[in-house]
C-alpha cells in the first residue's frame, strides 16, 4: 500500500517528484533568508540592546515601532531614501536607455563602445567609491580643480561637508555604478525587437521619435518593468557606497534607511529598534515592487 | 581458560579506556584571539611576542590569532558574542567595551587580579576599566599626544614653534598658503579628520576644548557642556575649520600622510605619528615638541578582557595570557617594540629612552594627561558614547555649516547629552 502511495511514476504523483527535488533548495532558502527574517521580526517587538540567540525572549512591546514613527530621524531617512531612489533610478534609466540605443546601432567601434558602457558594472563597488572620493576630494580633488579652472566657482567646494553637495556626490556615484545594468538589460530587449516593426512603421511614414515611442518603448516595457524593480531595490538597500563616501552625513543628508539600520544595530547597539527599521524597509520594498510590477510593466500589445 | 579470557577482556577494556582517556587529559587547547592590530608594525610585533611566550609556557596549546579590520571590528565582535562564540582573549577598543560589559559578556577580573597579585596602582587609564564597580578589563594603552611640526614651513612663515593656543593659531594661519596662486590652497596650517566617525571627531576637537578648560561631564558624570569654557573651545574649533586651516573631509590616515609629506605644518597626534613621519617625503623637516595645549589630550586606546561564558579551565589560560602581557618584562618590551608609553608604572624605560629620541616627550604627555584624568570617553556617558559622539559631531558640523553661534550650539549639545543619559 505504502509502496503504491510513494510511486512517483504514477501520473497523479508525478508533481511530487518536482516538490521533492525543490525541497533542498527551499530548505536552504528558509534557513538563510526566512529564519533570520523571523528572528528580525521577533526582535523588532522586543526592547533589546545587544541580542543574544541563547538569551530568553524579552516581553512583547510596540515601543520600537512607536519610537520609529515618532522619530524625525526616521522620516528624514525615508525622505532621503525616496529622493535617492527617484533621482538615481530616473538618471540610470535615462543614461542606460540612451547608451543602449546608441550601442544598438551599427557603427565602427561598436564592440568597444559596448565594453565602455558596461565597464562601471564590472568595477567593484568599493573601488568605484574610492575613485569618486578622490574625484570629489574637497582639498585636492579633480572636480574642485576643474570647477576653479573653468571659473564655475572661485573657492573650493566642500563636497562632503555640505549637505546638498554630499547628496549629489552619492547620487552621481550610484548613477555611474547603476546605469550599465539598465543599459545591458535594455540592449538585450532592443535586440529582440523584430526589424519588420520598424520597416513597417517607416513605410507608414513614422519618424524616428514616433518609432521610438510607439514601437521601442511598448515592446521594452516588460524588460523595463523588471529592470526598474531591480534598480529601485538596489538603491533602497545599497549600503557600501554611502557608508564609504559619507557615512550618512553631513547632518544626515545622506542617511538612508539602510544606513540608519546599520547605525542603530552596530553603532548604537539597539538591535530591537534596528530590526523595526529593517522590517519597515522590507515592507516599503515589497510595496514598491508590487506597484512597479503592476500593469505598467506589461507589454502594450 | 576462563580466567585467561577474563584477563584478556579486562586488559583490552583497560587499554581501550587508556587510549580514549589519554587524549582527554592531554587535549590541546586552542585559544581564539581576534585583534585589529595583528599586522601593525611595532604593536603587532609586540602582541606576537606575547603569543609566543604564552605558547612556550603552555606546551601543546596554541593561540589562533586572527586579524579583523578595525572598520568591521565592532560588527564582528558583536556577532561573535551574540552568536555565543566569543573569542577567548577579548581585545576591544576602550570606547566600545562598555556595551559588552553592560550586557554581562565580560568576566569580572577583580578576583583574578587579586589572586595573581597584579598591582594596578598607577596603571595608566585603568580607572576606565572599572565599569559599574567591577574590573572588566585591563588597559593596554593610554597615550598622551605629541606635537609634530614642519621646521622649514615655520621658518618660511617667520613664526616660532608654538607653545600655546594663540601661537598655534597664528602659526596655522601663517602657514596656510596657496603657493602658486591658482586659488587652491596647497599647504595647510594644521590637519584634522573631519569626515570619520563621532569618536574620532571628538578626539580631533578635544585639544581645543581641553585647553579652554571645557569638559563634557564632571567627575560625577553630570553633563557640563553649557559653560563659557565649552563655548570658547567650540569657537576655537569653528575658527580652525571655518578658516580652512585644515584640509576638509579627509580620513585620519590621509591627514597624517599629508603631514609626513610636507603639506601640513602642525599636527597634534598620538605616539604613532613618529613612525608615519619617518616614512614621509618631508621626514628631514619634521620635528617633535611638547603639545601647545594644556592639559595635553590623552586617551585610552585598547583593552584586554575575558568572556564570562567560557569554561573555568579556559579562563585560567586566558588569565595567563593577560598576566604575560601585563608583566614587567613585557611592559618594558612594549615601550621599545611598540614605541609607545606602556600603562605599567613598573616598566623599565631605559632602553626605550635610548632608542627613541622623543620618548620623554611621550612619557611627559602621558603623565600630564593621566594626572588630569583626560580621556575621550566622558564619565557617565560610557555606554551611550557612540550615540553621544555622533550627536556632538553633528552639532559641531551644524555649527560650521550653518555658521551658528557656539553658545547656542553648546546649549543644544548640553540638552541632547542630558537626554541621552
Amino acid at each position: 500500500m505504502s509502496v503504491r502511495f510513494l510511486d512517483l511514476a504514477r501520473p497523479s504523483r508525478q508533481h511530487w517528484l518536482g516538490y521533492l527535488l525543490l525541497l533542498p533548495a527551499v530548505a536552504l532558502v528558509a534557513l538563510i533568508i526566512v529564519y533570520p527574517l523571523f528572528v528580525s521580526l521577533d526582535l523588532s517587538f522586543q526592547k533589546i540592546g545587544m541580542a543574544t540567540l541563547s538569551a530568553p525572549r524579552k516581553p512583547f512591546t510596540l515601543e520600537n515601532y512607536h519610537k520609529l514613527f515618532t522619530s524625525p530621524d526616521f522620516w528624514n531617512s525615508c525622505w532621503v531614501t525616496i529622493k535617492l531612489v527617484l533621482v538615481v533610478s530616473a538618471a540610470c534609466f535615462a543614461v542606460g536607455l540612451g547608451t543602449a540605443l546608441l550601442v544598438n546601432n551599427r557603427f565602427k567601434g561598436r564592440t568597444l563602445a559596448r565594453l565602455f558602457v558596461a565597464l562601471p558594472w564590472a568595477v567593484p563597488e568599493v573601488i568605484a567609491v574610492v575613485i569618486f572620493a578622490w574625484i570629489f576630494d574637497s582639498s585636492f580633488g579633480l572636480m574642485n580643480w576643474l570647477f576653479i579652472k573653468l571659473g564655475i566657482t572661485s573657492q573650493m567646494v566642500n563636497w562632503f561637508s555640505e549637505p546638498t553637495a554630499a547628496f549629489w556626490v552619492v547620487a552621481i556615484t550610484m548613477i555611474w555604478k547603476g546605469y550599465p545594468f539598465v543599459s545591458i538589460m535594455t540592449l538585450a530587449g532592443l535586440q529582440s525587437i523584430p526589424e519588420d516593426f520598424y520597416n513597417a512603421a517607416k513605410v507608414d511614414g513614422a519618424n524616428a521619435f514616433q518609432r521610438f515611442w510607439y514601437i521601442t518603448i511598448p515592446v521594452l516595457m516588460p524588460v523595463l518593468g523588471v529592470t526598474s524593480v531591480l534598480v529601485v531595490l538596489w538603491v533602497f538597500r545599497d549600503f557600501s557606497i554611502i557608508k564609504v563616501l559619507t557615512d550618512g552625513g553631513p547632518l544626515k543628508a545622506t542617511q538612508t534607511l539602510s544606513i540608519m539600520t546599520y547605525d542603530q544595530a552596530f553603532g548604537f547597539f539597539n538591535m530591537g529598534y534596528a530590526s523595526a527599521i529593517g522590517i519597515v524597509t522590507l515592507v516599503l520594498c515589497v510595496v514598491a515592487s508590487l506597484l512597479m510590477l503592476g500593469r505598467k510593466s506589461q507589454a502594450m500589445y | 581458560m576462563k580466567i585467561i579470557r577474563k584477563y584478556a577482556v579486562a586488559t583490552t577494556v583497560a587499554a581501550m579506556l587508556a587510549c580514549t582517556a589519554l587524549p582527554v587529559t592531554a587535549k590541546a587547547e586552542v585559544l581564539k584571539f581576534v585583534s585589529w592590530q595583528k599586522d601593525e608594525k611595532g604593536i603587532g610585533d609586540w602582541w606576537g611576542t606575547v603569543v609566543k611566550e604564552w605558547e612556550a609556557k603552555h606546551p601543546g596549546n596554541t593561540i589562533e590569532w586572527t586579524k579583523v579590520e578595525r572598520s568591521a571590528y565592532a560588527d564582528t565582535m558583536t556577532t561573535l558574542f551574540a552568536g555565543g562564540t566569543p573569542p577567548d582573549i577579548v581585545h576591544l577598543a576602550s570606547f566600545e567595551f562598555q556595551t559588552f560589559a553592560n550586557n554581562g559578556w565580560l568576566e569580572d577580573l577583580g578576583p583574578w587580579v587579586e589572586k595573581s597579585g597584579l598591582n594596578l596602582d598607577g596603571w595608566s587609564g585603568q580607572d576606565i576599566c572599572n565599569f559599574q564597580d567591577t574590573t572588566v578589563c585591563i588597559m593596554m594603552l593610554y597615550y598622551g599626544t605629541i606635537f609634530g611640526y614642519n621646521e622649514e614651513m615655520l621658518k618660511q612663515a617667520g613664526v616660532a614653534v608654538p607653545t600655546n593656543y594663540e601661537e598655534f593659531l597664528a602659526a596655522a594661519r601663517a602657514t596656510t598658503k596657496d603657493l602658486n596662486g591658482d586659488g587652491i590652497v596647497d599647504q595647510f596650517g594644521t590637519g584634522h579628520e573631519t569626515k570619520g566617525g563621532g569618536g574620532q571627531y571628538i578626539a580631533e576637537m578635544a585639544s581645543y576644548l581641553l585647553d579652554a578648560g571645557a569638559r563634557f561631564t564632571n567627575a560625577e558624570g553630570k553633563v557640563t557642556i553649557d559653560t563659557p569654557e565649552m563655548v570658547e573651545g567650540l569657537t576655537r574649533w569653528k575658527t580652525v575649520v571655518k578658516e580652512s586651516l585644515t584640509p576638509r573631509d579627509l580620513s585620519a590616515g590621509e591627514v597624517r600622510k599629508l603631514f609626513a609629506d610636507g603639506k601640513i605644518a602642525l599636527k597634534v597626534d598620538g605616539p604613532w605619528i613618529y613612525s608615519i613621519m619617518q616614512q614621509g617625503a618631508a621626514k628631514d623637516k619634521l620635528k617633535l615638541a611638547s603639545v601647545p595645549f594644556d592639559p595635553p589630550l590623552g586617551g585610552s586606546s585598547n583593552i584586554l578582557a575575558m568572556p564570562s561564558e567560557i569554561s573555568d579551565e579556559k579562563k585560567q589560560l586566558v588569565w595567563d595570557f593577560i598576566a604575560i602581557a601585563t608583566s614587567d618584562r613585557f611592559q618594558t618590551s612594549f615601550a621599545t617594540l611598540a614605541a609607545s608609553t606602556p600603562p605599567s608604572p613598573r616598566a623599565d624605560l631605559t632602553e626605550a629612552k635610548a632608542q627613541i629620541p622623543h620618548f620623554d616627550l611621550m612619557a611627559k604627555s602621558q603623565k600630564a594627561a593621566a594626572e588630569h584624568k583626560i580621556d575621550r570617553i566622558p564619565t557617565g556617558l560610557e555606554i551611550q558614547f557612540n550615540e553621544f559622539s555622533k550627536m556632538i559631531q553633528e552639532e559641531a558640523q551644524r555649527m560650521i555649516i550653518e555658521d551658528l553661534d557656539p553658545a547656542a550650539v553648546a546649549k543644544t549639545m548640553h540638552e541632547k547629552a542630558e537626554a541621552l543619559q
